[in-house]
């Protein structure tokens, strides 16, 4: 094994260089910034790497022993494919496809799909498969051989991969020496053998961690981050040492023991469902256990000595981040991490902060490199065809981009009353007599065989409809149904009976009968609020190849490696809680780097179905933008200040001094330190003249300009001159100043003047136009005016208007009301037909002569007195307040200075710098003290206040109550408790009323509970308020009501019905949510009712300790807590 | 007179009265009449729930005390609180224990509770700082940390199916030496936010442990352990030096003088117990600047004069305070 040698050869020269480094550090301070060397070192290992890698290619290729298994020879379909690539080539040469035309071409139905037997089974399949042989379930297996379809660390067969970088720099603490003698265990045999080529980014990590130093790594996630994690497991077991794996979801810390289980065997698992072996050395868990174990102070924390924290990323969740924050900050300062995480451009930033919290180096090895390159296409919503608009080389196509969106305009607008507020009906229904644009891509898609595929939505509901519409099609041959059906029953069979059938259940997929149907036909649905078992078996299918098509949520898009070859974005905009937005480009990335299966595609295909207006700059920034950058999202919440409280050495105020969030804001100051400097030098250099006459000329001026503007509104309130805004009324307009920001006051506004053709009312995304009165409404004018059209590099078109003799084309633009600044008297004619330039010339032209007939005195304008009939009492005070004014001018003496322009612009911007300066010392500040600062003692103002917590921050017997409560709302759920609420009730209302605390999701016309329960859920109310109401009273940030309104009362009779006894069928009649939800938020009750069990014990209530005991054993049975597949 | 022991001359006597019933009529009536003793029943509003905490009991309907204390109420939830008991731990609390035996991977300590406590080998540092899985030969050389009778500090991390167990969370926790144990009730350590104290002045240490063992010993620098370990993890020959220093160190005396102010601080305490005042740092303080003012010997502090002295001071402070507020 040459090339086994040679990785130790790199790995050693590696090590090598590192101690050169350290060598030079020892030697003096010559080297000013290390990380500087070490970037520079890296450089030459990495290019050192890159030979080396190229060597062990090409010695594999000479002893041929590498059985390739990922060419595509087996592959009976494989002279159609190049005939589909061959068709996309040229189309894409074209800039536009013409898939129609080649789907007559080769006949409509998809046949020889069903040939396909490349059905390659991952480890964990192959044993899960052998599992259910031993039982006699699955009869018989599909080819087997040697080929692999799920292994993302597989060679790639291209040897022609091009060599990728990787970026790496060292973050080291501040003050820190490196330790004078080189690490003591260097190993010659490394932990584990890969058995395949290492990329650069992985190999360098993987040096990093023999060091024994930390490491974050940030790439794509089909780049193969999961070869730094497991080698940093297999090290850990090797030492003898404790390491933990934590990942944001249940389910992939599900996954993730699977995998290592197969690989290690002394694994364990611990989440808020399961946990199996506790007392193995690597641990698999969520963040959330991670961060209450190290609170309860468990031993592993003593025992752990690497840390891998997986999609460290999720930081930024508005929500859970906290939670990595907390558990990286509070994490034993003796062991080392591992960070995986996508593509963050501030991964240094990070770095740092860690180096910093934990005294270590701390490594980053960035890459953007991508296994398989992608290539971005458009398919505009109702057009025929895909644009491609970035290569695989990752080249932005102008040309082929503005044509996609010129595709997309006339649809919209044909139909756009039609379509209003169902920006999606042409996607779902499409137009009469044609199919849906779904289901013509997803044709499109398996003619091209660019399947397994895809799409992505944003809804789940969405994501059902659009599977819903290919009920038509048929992606799978005989044997394929029949590997469907085998794996699906034995699944299935885990279920009791009566679950087994669901027979009404609401949601026609979630019943278990009839999603067999689909999945046979190689499509599936995999959203949050599916069974879990069922979007386990989904996942597993999907794994094995039989689900050749799959509606997805975005959640599909984090964790296991589950690539296909193509990605679709069915829409582009998604609902964030409160709003419709436009997707990140991080988001983008995250979810596009599920296209492009590693050594079995060539290149990965991403699709965006754009179905609405959208400004180039936003479509390019989605598609070619840079990933989301990592920001801190800390808050503070009671249960980790009591936790922090409780101890001896914790702090809350240590915790947020070692936050991101602090680093983040201390990282700022001496920027804007220097930021003042400048300003204020700047500043002082402006000497004005007179300056106090000036300033109060200049107030005048700011005062005449604003009362103007007053009396415009008024004017031109779309009340008042509605009316008067007929086609060809000349109005006069504001020209697009050139440089928005500095308008200087004192000059007249650029006017120019124009035609009006039209006005229509600016829609409005969210509310409906029915609730806003036409007065109301903003709207806008179409205008016949001269303009300046350019293009600046994206391919976004600015239109500027310019006066009417400057050079430029006569255009109609639409302006918002506000930027008319007069109206005329007089109207124009307008010819029938503007569409030829000559006759918008020649309007304009009447124009100019309108205006010069009137010369010097002006256009007459409509007295908005006497035309307008405006009578309101505000209009007549500002305009007797700017004739008063206007007199004042008249006196300043200053006005007659012959440069009082010019000084009036200096004295404006030096207006202007002291108000920036004032800004940015404002900020300054509030990042120089300690952030949160106020919050933290409102809050513990509110623990005071409450009995939770004594002025010497000594925690009382309530405070150790909420401690223990993480899965709720501490706060109210103690307040509950010690009111004795739960006392005197059933144990079904009672896990009725606790199901308020776990729901989370809305639902707009949910019942209300029957009475008892109600009045359960009207105690829990008030106290929420007065709860709430406190917090306010201590100057905590908190809306009363919405806060109230945060308890949801929503599953209160599905939950009581299942405490009851009820089968899980019966409760889907009652509740109208989806399935998947329900069954999370009872497994997460169940988390509470165990925190509840932990507290009763600690204030010695056993009677309540028994009955949350009691409440658990009646929640805990079948479906809803049915294992896991993948334990 | 509360059952304080002392050889007492009659003017003490009258002046402890006093000062004895100062105090008492300055300390808060809230709960004078709640007090308790077994069986007693509790008054409660039964209309609506009530929860029953800790020294309570349901006999024919009636909360009954099944402790002799005083009830407490938060909120719904009444409870008793015992006067004088054994320790009961809470998790959190800071305590300091006898080792009584070594046993399979664990110590167990003798903390004043009804039953000993266990502090797993896993739940405390290597003494090498290294992070990893404790071996059969940790196992073997569990002696080398702790030995019987050795004092250790640690932490109440909570109950676990097999008893109370301890942890010992950073460096700060451990054997103790080169010191004094002291042993009072209980009751008169309060938790607070802060049961380390480095008596600057005088050079020592005090761990007030919330199970009535106080520690009063020469003060020990706090190692920062991050920078510590480091040196000491990656580099074996620091590692060595410093544990021959350690050793160095341990075949020093402690200087006199500290002594000296360890005993006097220890003495302090005593008396407070002897008081039966509540011991905090404050007040012990104040008795060992009252000791050296006075220029007292430090046995002089355990007399009866001493003690009258202090008690007076207490009462003088406390209605100061009471004043302030």
């Amino acid at each position: 094994m040459k090339g086994r040698d040679g990785l130790i050869c790199l790995v050693e020269e590696i090590h090598g260089s590192e101690e050169k480094q350290k060598q030079w550090q020892k030697e003096g301070k010559l080297v000013q910034n290390p990380s500087l060397v070490a970037e520079l070192l890296c450089r030459q290992s990495a290019s050192a790497s890159a030979s080396a890698s190229e060597q062990v290619q090409k010695n594999k290729e000479v002893e041929s022993m590498n059985p390739k298994p990922n060419t595509e020879i087996s592959i009976p379909e494989a002279d159609t494919r190049p005939e589909g690539e061959r068709m996309l080539r040229a189309a894409t040469q074209h800039g536009f496809d013409a898939f129609e035309w080649a789907a007559k071409e080769r006949g409509s139905v998809y046949h020889s799909l069903s040939l396909r037997s490349r059905v390659g089974f991952s480890r964990l399949q192959r044993q899960k498969l052998k599992k259910m042989q031993i039982e006699g379930i699955v009869t018989q297996q599909p080819t087997m051989g040697s080929l692999k379809r799920k292994s993302p660390e597989e060679p790639s067969t291209s040897s022609s991969l091009p060599l990728h970088d990787c970026v790496h720099h060292v973050s080291y603490p501040p003050g820190y020496t490196h330790p004078s003698s080189p690490p003591t265990q260097t190993h010659a045999e490394p932990a584990k053998k890969f058995p395949f080529t290492l990329d650069p980014f992985q190999s360098q990590a993987i040096t990093c961690l023999e060091n024994g130093e930390s490491v974050m790594v940030s790439a794509h996630t089909s780049a193969g981050k999961t070869v730094v994690a497991s080698y940093a497991i297999a090290m850990s077991l090797r030492d003898g040492q404790r390491v933990i794996y934590t990942s944001p979801i249940k389910a992939l810390s599900n996954q993730k023991y699977r995998e290592f289980k197969e690989e290690f065997s002394d694994v364990g698992l611990m989440t808020g469902d399961v946990t199996i072996d506790p007392n193995a050395s690597c641990l698999v868990m969520t963040t959330e256990i991670w961060r209450s174990m190290q609170y309860k102070g468990s031993e592993i924390t003593r025992e752990v000595a690497w840390i891998v924290f997986d999609e460290v990323h999720y930081m930024r969740d508005r929500e859970r981040g906290v939670v990595w924050e907390e558990s990286i900050v509070l994490s034993p300062k003796n062991s080392r991490f591992v960070f995986l995480s996508a593509t963050v451009p501030n991964a240094k930033e990070f770095a740092d902060w860690v180096a910093k919290v934990h005294k270590q180096p701390c490594h980053v090895v960035y890459t953007d490199y991508r296994p398989t390159p992608l290539q971005h296409y458009i398919f505009p919503s109702g057009g025929d065809g895909l644009y491609l608009v970035v290569d695989d080389k990752g080249k932005f196509r102008e040309d082929s981009f503005q044509k996609s969106l010129n595709a997309l305009v006339p649809t919209t607008e044909g139909d756009k009353k039609k379509e209003n507020g169902k920006r999606q009906k042409g996607l779902i229904m499409g137009r009469v007599g044609e199919e849906s644009d779904i289901f013509k891509m997803v044709k499109m898609i398996i003619q091209r065989q660019y399947d397994p595929v895809i799409l992505f939505s944003f809804s789940k509901r969405e994501c059902e409809l659009l599977a819903m519409q290919m009920a038509k099609m048929d992606l799978n041959g005989d044997q394929e149904k029949d590997n469907i059906e085998q794996i699906f029953n034995s699944a299935m069979d885990m279920l009791s009976d009566d679950d087994k059938k669901l027979p009404q259940a609401r949601y026609f997929l979630n019943s278990v009968s009839n999603m067999l149907p689909l999945l046979k036909r190689g499509i599936g649905v995999h959203h949050s609020g599916l069974l879990p078992i069922l979007k386990e078996v989904i996942e597993i299918l999907f794994q094995e190849g039989l689900i050749k098509c799959l509606f997805a949520t975005e959640t599909f898009s984090i964790g296991l490696n589950m690539p296909a070859k193509t990605v679709v974005f069915t829409n582009v905009r998604k609902f964030d809680g409160d709003k419709f937005r436009w997707i990140s480009s991080g988001e983008y990335i995250q979810m596009s780097g599920r296209a492009g299966r590693r050594g079995i595609d060539d290149r990965g295909i991403c699709i965006l179905m754009v179905d609405e207006k959208m400004e180039p700059s936003t479509a390019k920034n989605m598609v070619k933008g840079a990933a989301d950058s990592l920001n801190s999202a800390f808050h503070l919440s009671y249960n980790t200040i009591l936790n922090q409280m409780r101890c001896e050495d914790g702090d809350p105020e240590k915790l947020i001094r070692n936050s991101f969030f602090q680093f983040q804001a201390d990282r700022a100051i001496p920027d804007l330190e220097k930021q003042i400097k400048l300003l204020e030098k700047e500043r002082e250099s402006i000497v004005i003249e007179e300056e106090n006459s000036l300033k109060d000329y200049f107030n005048l001026l700011e005062q005449h300009r604003s009362l103007n503007k007053e009396v415009r509104d008024i004017v031109l309130s779309p009340r008042h001159c509605l009316p008067f805004l007929q086609p060809g009324r000349l109005v006069s307009l504001d020209c697009t100043s050139s440089d928005e920001d500095l308008t200087p006051v004192f000059i007249e506004d650029q006017l120019t003047w124009g035609l009006v053709i039209n006005f229509e009312r600016v829609k409005s995304v969210s509310d409906d136009d029915a609730s806003v009165k036409p007065e109301d409404a903003s709207y806008n004018v179409d205008v016949l005016t001269r303009c300046v059209v350019k293009k600046d590099k994206i391919g976004k078109k600015s239109i500027k208007i310019v006066p009417l003799k400057e050079v430029g084309e006569p255009l109609v633009v639409s302006v918002p009301i506000s930027q008319v600044n007069t109206i005329s008297s007089l109207r124009l004619f307008i010819p029938k037909d503007l569409l030829p330039l000559e006759a918008r010339e020649n309007t304009l032209k009447k124009v100019l002569e309108t205006l010069s007939r009137f010369g010097e005195k002006g256009l007459p304008l409509l007295d908005p007195e006497e035309d307008m009939k405006i009578q309101s009492n505000s209009y007549k005070k500002a305009s007797r307040r700017i004739e008063a004014l206007e007199s004042l001018f008249e006196k300043h003496e200053i006005a007659k200075s012959p440069l009082i322009k010019q000084k009036l612009k200096v004295f404006q911007r030096k207006q202007e710098l002291t108000a920036k300066i004032k800004s940015i010392k404002k900020t300054l500040r509030s990042s120089t003290t300690l952030a949160f600062k106020d919050e933290l003692k409102a809050r513990k103002r509110v623990l005071r206040r409450l009995g939770y917590a004594t002025s010497d921050n000594v925690v009382e017997l309530k405070g150790k109550v909420a401690c223990e409560i993480s899965s709720a709302d501490e706060l109210t759920l103690t307040e509950l408790m010690f009111n004795g609420v739960f006392k005197d009730i059933k144990v079904e209302e009672m896990v009725s009323l606790l199901s308020c605390f776990v729901w989370q999701e809305k639902i707009h016309d949910g019942a209300k509970p029957r009475e008892e329960l109600d009045l359960l859920f009207m105690q829990l109310q008030d106290t929420a308020r007065r709860v709430a109401q406190l917090q306010l009273e201590c100057k905590v940030e908190i809306d009363v009501e919405s806060f109230v309104k945060s308890f949801r009362p929503d599953i209160m009779e599905a939950v009581y019905a299942w405490a009851k006894g009820s089968k899980f069928y019966e409760i889907m009649e009652i509740t109208q949510v989806f399935e998947g939800s329900l069954i999370r938020a009872i497994r997460r009750l169940e988390e509470v009712l165990q925190q509840l069990i932990a507290a009763a014990k600690s204030i010695g209530e056993t009677q309540l300790e028994a009955k949350f005991e009691e409440a658990v054993s009646m929640i805990k049975r079948d479906i809803v807590f049915a294992a896991s597949l993948y334990l | 007179m509360r059952g304080i022991q002392l050889p007492l001359s009659k003017t003490q006597k009258v002046r402890l009265q006093k000062t004895l019933e100062q105090l008492e009529s300055l300390s808060s009536k809230v709960n004078s009449d709640a007090s308790v003793i077994i069986a007693d029943s509790i008054p409660v509003n039964h209309e609506d729930g009530v929860l029953k905490g800790h020294g309570t009991a349901d006999l024919n309907g009636e909360v009954v005390a099944t402790l002799c204390g005083v009830v407490e109420r938060v909120n719904k939830l009444v409870y008793v609180r015992a006067l004088r008991s054994r320790y009961k731990p809470e998790v959190g609390d800071i305590v300091i224990g006898r080792v009584a035996e070594v046993a399979q991977k664990r110590w167990r300590l003798d903390i004043n509770f009804n039953q000993d406590a266990v502090l797993m080998l896993s739940s405390m540092n290597m003494p090498d700082g290294v992070q990893r899985r404790r071996t059969a030969l940790d196992e073997l050389n569990m002696r080398c940390i702790f030995e019987e009778n050795d004092v250790v500090c640690a932490e109440v991390r909570g109950f676990q199916h097999d008893g109370l167990h301890l942890q010992a969370r950073s460096r700060k926790y451990g054997k103790l030496n080169r010191g004094q144990l002291l042993t009072v009730p209980p009751y008169l350590v309060k938790r607070q936010k802060q049961h380390f104290h480095h008596l600057e002045e005088f050079g020592v240490d005090l761990i007030l442990g919330c199970n009535g063992f106080i520690w009063v010993g020469e003060h020990i620098e706090a190692k920062d352990d991050m920078v510590e370990d480091q040196v000491s993890q990656s580099d074996p020959q620091v590692l060595l030096h410093n544990s021959a220093s350690l050793e160095e160190q341990e075949k020093n005396y402690t200087i006199l003088d500290i002594r000296k102010y360890i005993c006097r601080a220890a003495n302090a305490v005593r008396v407070l117990s002897v008081l039966g005042f509540n011991i905090t740092l404050e007040i012990i303080k104040g008795i060992i600047d009252l000791s050296l003012s006075m220029n007292l010997d430090i046995h002089e502090m355990l007399g009866s004069e001493f003690c009258v002295l202090v008690a007076e001071k207490e009462a003088e402070r406390r209605s100061s305070n009471k004043k302030k507020r």
